[in-house]
């Protein structure tokens, strides 16, 4: 059985934010990774420049072959059913496309950690001083004992599952999935993620341009159908916004979302000697980019585990009162009161507003409206309004409700 | 997949795009640790070279971590500095394997400058005896790894002092002069560097070098002030000075624009000989000046106390008391306040310290002060220097991200005496391009007060500071505490670049501090 400091479970951004802290700090960092490196990832790729600036300044500039083309993306663009579009710039320029494939193989290879690929985490025991991590690595079982596990497995954590098994029925389940098409002709600006708030497309609709061709993506509750909400986006791109785009590529791609936990702060961080971090805490940013905050989860994880250590204090509690900071700035993105007197975006959406006339200012409060109540079915209205009143209260979001 | 290298200092085009990232170098600030290759080979050069290396897992982790307390990281190997000849020898060994060193004074950097991410960490605290005092000369040798409180005890028994240093216990003579250092009398005798006369430095390839204004000259201004990229400082003679205690007086403002311009009116008219503000965030200003003699204080007294805004003690408690009283819902604040002041203000007056009104070692009772009462197991102090007609800006901005960031902090403001004959030194350094005569400095300390914050929530504040210096073309007092990325964006490309071509020169294997600076 391998002994090592930290076993971190998954290869994606976040755990390579944990493992730059880790072993910058010099402990015996491990990631276990189910696929062989690199590995494909299903993601928009539209990182926002706050994750820009975490990716430059842990590990470097990005070499090109971590970029789609175009390699950059200018900003967002909202669409709404009354044909009023608001494109909004990200705060100072342009942002990185990633190629999520490339892009996570190469922050964690300048993370320094040892990585296990093709090792499938399959459970794990805290045993109080110590972890065992039970994984398979080509069928065979390898174990680890590790002073700490970090589970940066994404949203469908199994490590989540480890720890808190009834969790996934406790909260509402997404599919986002994505097809991608030969451009005919398309009017949608390249330079932009666009997005609709439109009830009758479904809970999360975008587009934008990838390697010559154009991303049709869809996300709504689990259970509908892929390729008949696909259809009905793809059509309605078709007549409202002349998008003409050939049929769909074969490599579509889908996977399971969970939108709900940081709307609601309903995060879940792990327990005892295991910290759960990026998606698979429930962190995502507005607009469905989790890149960022997994980042900064990520690396919060790792230096809470080295203070703790440092300091010999419960790993855990350091790891809650240091993530509150990523919390806030996580929550705020979805928080009413946030969002109408302050700018908790990295794009600025008062503005857009304002630049609109009193007419389409109107509507565009009417569609979102709207869309809203598209969300009406998980009960989330009174738990959002607590969280936004505890804000200004408490300076922050209660700890209380966070697993 | 091939990760290109990077070469330390060399900034490559960006494949995202021109526009992204406005203003913010395309370099790696966090530094990466390094790979350990080729360690073995060093290890068994260094050891036949005589230097001994403790590799132990207990030693190297006492070195961590830095005073900033948030960037951790750890050498592979510690070497304590014994003699000029020792650091001479593992230079030239780690010159030849390309191994990292990074040296340590008292370790009170802030960004990790002073943390070795794998490498060799030389500790300069081994060296720290005081060499020679010439009392006629009003010189001193001592070597760098001192600590300035423990050179102000062997100075003390002469009757001597040192000119300047910065107010805290832990900070050795080399770190100091390598970044600058600050002191209540800095506006009238500048910063503690300034102080230095010569200089013993082993350079990167190993060279033992003596360098002065007279002797190797280029050698003596890249390395004062800069950042221990050209040398390490093994020994220094300081100017020093007949020892003499302090006459103490303190005027509150409630403004702090008030209180920095009757700073600057008084650093003008050289009316005291020691001067700076601390606050309690911005409701309560401290304007402090002290004197040397009782002729200076006299004179301050009959020409320039009147015109002071500032009140006295009890005549500023009336003013709060005004001030809250129709303000109820600043409750907490007001008490908080209170509570500062009596935890605080006996510290300064404490009576081992007091004789005939006057304070004795002053280094003591401000270090210990500071320690007790603002320091805490992280340190967050970014800071802005800028000119005098800058400054009231420069404080206002960061004293505004402070109330965004954090319930409590403090600011500390001084002037630094600027010296026409060291302006060489000053290049792409704490001190402003465009300062002419003083420049000032403020520090933004933020009150941790037992909480525990994201490195990320730090990182987030000094970057908001920082950014204001960007924007006001400041430039950063650090005494070892400004973030790399901010470099180029402060000095330009055309200085750091020149820098970098001189440092590539003095050091080929880029092996001596390479994180800090390119």
């Amino acid at each position: 059985m391998r002994a090592v400091d930290v076993v971190i479970v998954g290869a994606s951004l976040a755990a390579a934010a944990a493992a730059k802290r880790l072993v910058d700090a010099g402990l015996e960092t491990v990631v276990l990774e189910r696929k062989e490196l690199p590995r494909h990832k299903i993601c928009s790729g539209i990182l926002s420049p706050r994750g820009h600036r975490f990716l430059l300044e842990n590990f470097g500039p990005l070499p090109r072959e971590t970029l789609h083309e175009p390699t950059s993306c200018r900003g967002v663009t909202f669409h709404f059913p009354s044909m009023v579009s608001m494109p909004m710039d990200f705060f100072h320029g342009t942002t990185p496309h990633l190629h999520r494939k490339y892009s996570d193989h190469w922050a964690i290879q300048r993370s320094g950690a040892e990585v296990h690929d093709q090792t499938s985490f399959a459970g794990l025991e805290d045993q109080g001083g110590h972890v065992l991590v039970h994984a398979r690595k080509h069928g065979e079982p390898v174990a680890y004992r590790a002073r700490q596990v970090i589970g940066a497995d994404g949203p469908s954590s199994l490590v989540v599952r480890a720890v808190y098994p009834d969790y996934t029925k406790q909260i509402p389940w997404f599919f986002v999935g994505q097809k991608f098409h030969e451009i005919i002709d398309c009017p949608l600006s390249p330079e932009y993620f666009h997005f609709w708030f439109h009830p009758g497309l479904g809970h999360y609709t975008w587009s934008h341009a990838r390697d010559g061709r154009q991303i049709v993506g869809v996300g709504f509750k689990r259970g509908d159908n892929f390729a008949k909400k696909h259809a009905v986006v793809q059509r309605y791109l078709e007549e409202k916004h002349g998008v003409q785009l050939k049929p769909a590529d074969d490599d579509h791609e889908g996977c399971a979302e969970n939108f709900g936990p940081s709307l609601i702060n309903r995060y879940v961080f792990g327990k005892g000697n295991v910290l759960v971090t990026g998606q698979a805490a429930g962190f995502l940013n507005m607009i469905g980019e989790g890149m960022s905050c997994a980042l900064h989860s990520g690396a919060i994880s790792g230096e809470a585990i080295v203070e703790a250590q440092r300091r010999n204090r419960p790993v855990q509690e350091m790891y809650r009162r240091m993530i509150a900071s990523e919390v806030r700035r996580c929550s705020d993105q979805w928080n009413p009161l946030k969002i109408a007197f302050e700018r908790p975006h990295e794009a600025d959406f008062p503005e857009a507003l304002m630049k609109l006339s009193w007419r389409e200012r109107g509507l565009v409060l009417r569609d979102m409206w709207r869309f809203i109540v598209l969300f009406k079915e998980f009960k989330w209205g009174r738990q959002i309004a607590s969280a936004a009143m505890q804000r200004p209260l408490l300076g922050g979001y209660s700890m209380q409700r966070w697993l | 997949m091939k990760i290109p290298l990077v070469e330390p200092g060399t900034i490559g085009p960006c494949p995202v795009a021109p526009d992204a990232l406005q203003g913010i170098t395309r370099q790696q600030t966090n530094p990466a640790r390094w790979n350990g290759a080729g360690w073995q080979d060093f290890v068994a050069a260094l050891r036949a070279a005589d230097v001994e290396l403790v590799e132990s897992v207990v030693a190297c982790g006492v070195y961590a971590t830095d005073a900033g307390g948030t960037a951790y990281g750890m050498p592979h190997g510690v070497v304590i500095a014994r003699d000029a000849g020792q650091v001479s020898r593992l230079l030239k060994t780690a010159q030849a394997c390309r191994v990292p060193v990074t040296v340590r004074g008292g370790g009170l950097t802030t960004e990790g400058e002073s943390v070795a991410f794998g490498g060799v960490l030389l500790d300069m605290s081994g060296m720290s005896r005081v060499l020679t005092i010439d009392a006629n000369a009003l010189t001193v040798r001592t070597e760098a790894g001192i600590y300035w409180h423990s050179l102000a005890e062997e100075l003390r028994r002469e009757n001597l002092d040192y000119l300047s240093a910065p107010l805290n216990l832990t900070s050795s003579v080399g770190g100091t002069l390598g970044v600058g250092g600050i002191d209540v009398n800095s506006a009238r005798l500048g910063c503690s560097a300034d102080q230095a006369v010569s200089l013993q430095v082993v350079t990167p390839t190993g060279e033992i070098v003596e360098c002065s204004d007279t002797e190797n000259s280029e050698l003596f201004q890249r390395v004062i002030l800069g950042y221990g990229q050209f040398g390490v400082i093994t020994e220094a003679t300081l100017r020093i000075r007949p020892y003499t205690p302090l006459a103490m007086h303190y005027y509150y403002y409630s403004s702090l624009r008030a209180a920095i311009e009757d700073l600057q009116m008084l650093d003008r008219n050289d009316a005291s000989d020691y001067s700076g503000i601390l606050t309690i965030m911005d409701c309560a200003v401290n304007l402090l000046v002290a004197f040397d003699s009782d002729e200076r204080e006299a004179a301050f007294r009959k020409h320039w106390e009147s015109r002071l805004r500032g009140h006295g003690e009890f005549g500023f408690a009336l003013c709060m008391l005004g001030h809250y009283a129709v303000r109820p819902w600043k409750l907490g604040e007001a008490l908080y306040l209170l509570q500062r002041k009596q935890a605080v203000f006996p510290e300064f007056r404490r009576p081992e310290y007091l004789r005939a009104g006057k304070m004795h070692d002053r280094s003591v009772v401000f270090s210990r002060a500071v320690w007790k009462h603002w320091g805490s197991r992280q340190m967050v102090i970014p800071d802005l220097a800028t000119s005098a007609d800058k400054f009231i800006a420069a404080v206002e901005r960061g004293n505004a991200i402070c109330r965004k960031y954090f319930r409590h902090y403090t600011l500390y403001c001084v002037g630094i005496k600027l010296r026409p004959e060291h302006k060489p030194h000053y290049e792409m350094s704490c001190i402003p391009p465009d300062a002419d005569g003083w420049a000032y400095g403020c520090e933004f300390e933020p009150m941790i007060e037992g909480e525990v914050y994201s490195r990320d929530h730090f990182q987030a504040f000094k970057n908001a500071i920082y950014d204001i210096g960007v924007d006001l073309g400041a430039s950063y007092y650090r005494f070892g505490g400004m973030m790399k990325g901010y470099i180029r964006r402060v000095f330009g490309d055309a200085v750091v670049d020149r820098h970098l071509a001189l440092k590539r020169r003095a050091d080929p294997a880029m092996i001596l501090n390479r994180d800090v600076i390119f």
